[in-house]
């Protein structure tokens, strides 16, 4: 007779059926006396397969031998506590199977002899995010030390070549001293290119701090600072403001500025340049903006190129950049679960236009 | 220019000879000494002996050294009576914004990231020593032969 004869009225069989672990009651003798649903789907048993079996049938092979030990020392000294203290755990299913497995154990004392609780839950896919998350991390500090170290040799290149023009400037002659700078302005741009790796490695990992930012006011700033750096130029801008929305302001801002900026430089060639920030109808977003100018425009044939990292659709030496800034507005903007896309013809201006979800993507 | 000398704590050759040359073209001849890792620069400044050196205008500090690295570096020589109020400036790669928070914590008088470019580079290093050679107030003696 198991100890449990007098027990599985509906209260308790249901209780065990609730459960969100796979439980399995032994006796004090090792041998199954209850399962509930989830365990029989856990390790692919019926209960009636497992019930009066010795629980090591749940084992994977290579603890079994030692399991029979360590369950009658829980048995002598029964504390509600999780299984293994740190060890990594595995359960065996009907068909050999394994799975990594995190359990926790209780003990009842029904008066009729010691009843012992195993919670199990499959955590194959929690380990596998874990993993995951430092993999992220470890890309992270790797993107980090390779941009910290690719710079010093750039100096390098830098530093020599301009210390040859200085000095041997009259030997090369105007050709030599023409491939010098040339080495000069290709260790600077390889500066640039390492320093925006980093910043988008950087976006992907930064902790979004939510806060409700005023788009328009942000855009007001940034169009004050971009008068402010050419004050010759004559560029009338409509902002509307406030534009309230639920985003990280540092890199809210960021997208904001690399989206004035590109608008900026795009209309440098009209004595009439319109930048305007406005808002459209946001469909299922919680917000959605733009910023739109009357520049040289694109031609859409290549706007899904437009927010790819260092892809140009102008000749630098007629805009100058790296082609970076779009592709870290998609970036900020994808964090705050936005989309971004740009409409617009050449020579006839163009339209970025993005959402934000006023949360964190996931 | 006085005579008081630079401190450069560098372990990159091409850093430490690219500094060396912008001073000399622009005419610094103040002494610059050169240590190549965090325990040579601090054995330097810091001997067992009890006793100090003359202590340099400004320390540039390198942040990733081999040994001890910039930061404890930094770390020691603030809590170190003979060398606590020496004026250190962080010159480094780094533009991480811990790197730049943790230098200002122990106690770092500026921060300068290291420009790729070669003028820039040079500007920098020449603002630098002209700043800590000629317009700073060096901090005065304390001991009893100060006057």
């Amino acid at each position: 007779m198991t100890p449990l004869a007098s027990l599985p009225d509906r209260t308790f069989v249901a209780l065990l059926e609730a459960a969100p672990d796979a439980l399995v009651c032994i006796a004090g003798d090792g041998r199954v006396v209850l399962v509930n649903a989830q365990a029989e789907r856990l390790f692919g048993y019926k209960r009636e397969e497992l019930i009066g079996q010795l629980v090591e049938i749940l084992i994977p092979d290579a603890a079994r031998a030692v399991h029979p030990e360590h369950r009658a020392g829980y048995v002598a000294d029964p504390q509600h506590r999780p299984m293994g203290a740190g060890m990594p755990l595995a359960g065996r299913r009907r068909d050999a199977s394994t799975f990594s497995a995190e359990v926790t154990l209780s003990a009842i004392d029904t008066g009729e002899g010691v009843l012992l609780t195993a919670a199990i839950r499959d955590v194959t896919a929690k380990l596998a995010t874990k993993d995951l998350e430092r993999s992220s991390q470890s890309l992270e500090s790797f993107v980090y030390t390779v941009s910290h170290d690719l710079r010093a040799p750039l100096r390098a290149l830098s530093g020599y070549s301009g210390a040859l023009l200085e000095e041997y400037g009259g030997v090369l002659g105007e050709e030599g001293r023409g491939y010098a700078e040339r080495i000069v302005a290709v260790s600077e741009q390889m500066g640039r290119l390492i320093d925006y790796l980093l910043q988008l490695s950087r976006i992907s990992r930064a902790e979004l701090n939510l806060q409700s930012v005023d788009l328009g006011g942000e855009a007001a700033q940034i169009a004050e600072e971009l008068q402010r750096t050419e004050p010759r130029r004559h560029v009338c801008f409509a902002i509307e403001k406030p534009v309230q929305a639920l985003a990280d302001r540092r890199l809210i801002r960021t997208a904001l500025q690399d989206l004035l900026n590109n608008a900026w430089k795009f209309t440098s060639g009209r004595d009439d340049a319109l930048i305007e920030f406005g808002t459209a109808p946001s469909g299922d977003a919680a917000v959605c903006c733009y910023v739109r100018d009357n520049g040289v425009g694109f031609d859409p044939a290549y706007a899904g190129k437009l927010f790819q990292p260092f892809q140009r659709l102008h000749p630098a030496r007629d805009f100058p950049g790296d082609g970076t800034g779009l592709a870290s507005v998609r970036q900020i903007v994808e964090r705050h679960g936005g989309q971004v896309w740009a409409e617009g013809a050449v020579g006839a201006g163009a339209t970025f236009y993005f959402t934000l979800n006023g949360k964190e993507s996931a | 220019m006085t005579t008081r000398s630079i401190l450069l704590i560098e372990d990159n050759p091409d850093d430490e000879a690219l500094t060396l040359r912008a001073f000399k073209k622009n005419k610094i001849r103040n002494e610059i000494v050169v240590m190549r890792d965090g325990a040579e620069a601090l054995a330097y400044l810091l001997p067992d002996s009890g006793g100090g050196v003359p202590l340099p205008a400004v320390v540039l500090l390198d942040l990733n050294l081999p040994k001890i690295g910039g930061l404890e570096v930094l770390r020691r020589v603030r809590a170190d009576a003979r060398t606590a109020l020496i004026p250190v400036v962080v010159l480094t790669s780094s533009k991480l914004e811990e790197d730049i928070l943790d230098s200002y914590r122990n106690g770092a008088n500026a921060y300068v990231r290291k420009p790729v470019n070669f003028a820039d580079f040079a500007e920098a290093i020449i603002t630098l020593g002209v700043f800590w050679l000629l317009m700073n107030e060096p901090v005065p003696s304390l001991g009893p032969e100060g006057d």
